[in-house]
């Protein structure tokens, strides 16, 4: 406990019960010449009023019974427990564990990542077909193609009237319609066109913004590029991954949540390089062929128009 | 359709997330509270791109580096976020308690704006709950910052000796980080306490005992702390001002002049 008195100065010495003389933290201070010779109070703090003798206080203490307060924020102070710590704590409320193994059936409709993913040759979409480099790179295509075509073998087995070369077209559609769910937040319809994998990154970017988009022109026909098949869990449970080359002219705004343009704009138009990868669960009788991912290649370049992000730089 | 049984393994700790079940596809989301990340160069989700399609460009096109000249913008990846969007954080065992609606106000969406508009200012509503601390006491700190620049309310409440004051701090730095990741606010300064109260939360009740077989009841009372940011400088009187010179004599004036003045005609 900390007391306030109000202390009576005496011609510039300090006089208390417990002390008749006071130097301050830097020794004694000269009085100031308005005051001498004057009384005036001023405030001051002294250190403890404990009781000398404080013989009662435990008593008063037991007298409250101790509750223990469960910490409600214990939970956003150390996120990520352990499954074990979490174990511990669920038995100290007596809580029963959850059952070890889960009742519902679910179904694997998608795969969960892009297997030997296409590596999109570099300077892709800045030389065109006539020149000498554009021709060698579509030669080099090509000639690499033998998996691709085992892959679209296998995958005439389950669908017969499949065709490499019909498949880019439909792609394509299938591609737009994307599109056009995102900027218009159609999440129903991005269910069909798109596989679990894809929706959440989908849907992430969906939220809390408006987005215009607007296709304008194709500049090149769309073309297979890639194909791979794949099984899970049994050897008949057969995947295929196709991933397919656009280049198109599209337009772009992207307005935050308070509707100021973040992104882009609704009347630039600009040309998209894009390696998008389709697939299709062919084992299933009802699987589509839905967008699944995207080749982002590493020499993408990186350096959007987004509105700006200010950093402190720190030294 | 292949069906397949999995145990739930100890690693994912999971909750299948409500949004997506269905009888087509049942999907296992591990929740670790991934924010909406207003990041379009996120690599985590390639999707990003998916809405920028001005990403690569051809050879017509020639983007320079934003803000390569000066050193002060830079295309620096985010780095992961530390705290949850979700409010009323709970253990994945327990109930959620306490208030939801507030940070509802995150979610809404406004329309695009036109050019005639003006630019309409980011907010962040952001909220502790359940903290072990009187409502009543806690109301004199969230009164203190209000109409204040975060930097400004910030700087004060280190040195206010409350209790409270530390928790209100803790969320207002929470609430400025989470306007600045999510909520496209440039700078985090330039943000200022909008609105700033407080509910009373749980009570906990114990007792206590009195002479002569008497028994009190001790509460022990939680609160909950809401804060809204908003975009800009603060406000030059965000409460009503005292009348200035000129306005008070006006009105003394007024006042005058209104009298009635008995037996004149």
């Amino acid at each position: 406990m900390i007391a306030f008195r109000e202390v009576v100065r005496k011609n510039s010495l300090l006089l208390t019960k417990s002390n008749s003389y006071l130097f301050n933290s830097l020794g004694y201070v000269a009085p100031n010449a308005a005051f001498i010779g004057q009384d005036y109070k001023i405030q001051v703090r002294f250190g403890s009023t404990k009781h000398w003798n404080p013989k009662w206080k435990p008593f008063r203490r037991l007298k409250v019974i101790k509750v223990d307060l469960p910490d409600f924020n214990e939970a956003a102070e150390s996120k990520n427990y352990s499954p074990d710590e979490v174990r511990a704590k669920m038995k100290e409320r007596g809580m029963s564990p959850p059952r070890p193994w889960m009742e519902r059936p679910f179904e694997i409709s998608s795969t969960s990542d892009i297997f030997e993913p296409y590596v999109p040759p570099e300077g892709d979409g800045k030389a065109s077909y006539i020149s000498k480099e554009g021709a060698k790179q579509s030669a080099e295509m090509v000639s690499k193609k033998s998996k691709t075509w085992l892959a679209f073998r296998k995958i005439r087995n389950f669908d017969e009237d499949f065709e490499g070369k019909h498949f880019a077209a439909e792609a394509q559609k299938i591609y737009l319609n994307v599109h056009k769910a995102v900027s218009e937040k159609d999440k129903n319809t991005l269910r069909v066109l798109v596989t679990e994998k894809a929706y959440p990154e989908v849907t992430l970017n969906m939220r809390s913004r408006t987005i215009v988009w607007n296709f304008l022109d194709t500049i090149e026909e769309p073309r297979v590029v890639h194909a791979r098949c794949t099984d899970v869990i049994q050897k008949e449970n057969v995947f295929a991954q196709i991933t397919c080359r656009f280049f198109t002219k599209q337009s772009l705004a992207i307005y935050d949540r308070f509707g100021r343009l973040a992104h882009g704009s609704e009347v630039v138009a600009k040309d998209v390089l894009e390696y998008v990868v389709f697939e299709k669960h062919l084992a299933n009788q009802y699987g589509e062929w839905r967008v699944h991912g995207k080749i982002i290649p590493e020499w993408a370049p990186t350096n959007f128009e987004t509105s700006y992000r200010t950093f402190r730089m720190s030294n | 359709m292949s069906y397949g049984y999995c145990s739930i393994l100890d690693e994912e700790w999971s909750e299948p997330n409500r949004d997506l079940e269905g009888p087509d596809h049942v999907l296992m989301i591990v929740r670790h509270g991934v924010s909406h990340r207003f990041q379009p160069l996120d690599p985590l989700f390639q999707y990003s791109r998916l809405l920028f399609p001005a990403a690569v460009p051809a050879v017509s096109d020639k983007m320079t580096p934003v803000g390569s000249s000066n050193g002060s913008f830079s295309n620096v990846l985010v780095p992961t976020r530390n705290i949850s969007t979700s409010n009323a954080v709970a253990m994945p065992y327990e109930k959620r308690l306490g208030p939801k609606g507030w940070p509802r106000y995150n979610n809404v969406v406004f329309p695009p704006q036109t050019m005639d508009e003006k630019r309409r200012p980011a907010y962040v509503c952001h909220m502790t709950t359940n903290i072990k601390y009187s409502p009543w006491k806690m109301w004199y700190v969230a009164c203190f910052i209000r109409g204040m620049s975060v930097d400004e309310a910030v700087r004060q409440l280190s040195f206010v000796n409350k209790k409270g004051a530390g928790f209100v701090k803790k969320t207002l730095l929470e609430a400025q980080e989470i306007a600045v990741q999510d909520h496209n606010v440039e700078f985090r300064s330039n943000l200022w306490v909008a609105e700033s109260f407080c509910t009373k939360g749980v009570v906990v009740k114990g007792i206590r005992r009195h002479a002569r077989k008497r028994v009190g009841l001790v509460e022990y009372f939680h609160c909950h702390y809401f804060v809204r940011l908003e975009e800009g400088p603060p406000p030059k009187h965000y409460f009503t001002p005292s009348p200035d010179g000129p306005t008070l004599l006006q009105r003394w004036i007024d006042e005058r002049r209104s009298q009635r003045v008995y037996g004149s005609y």
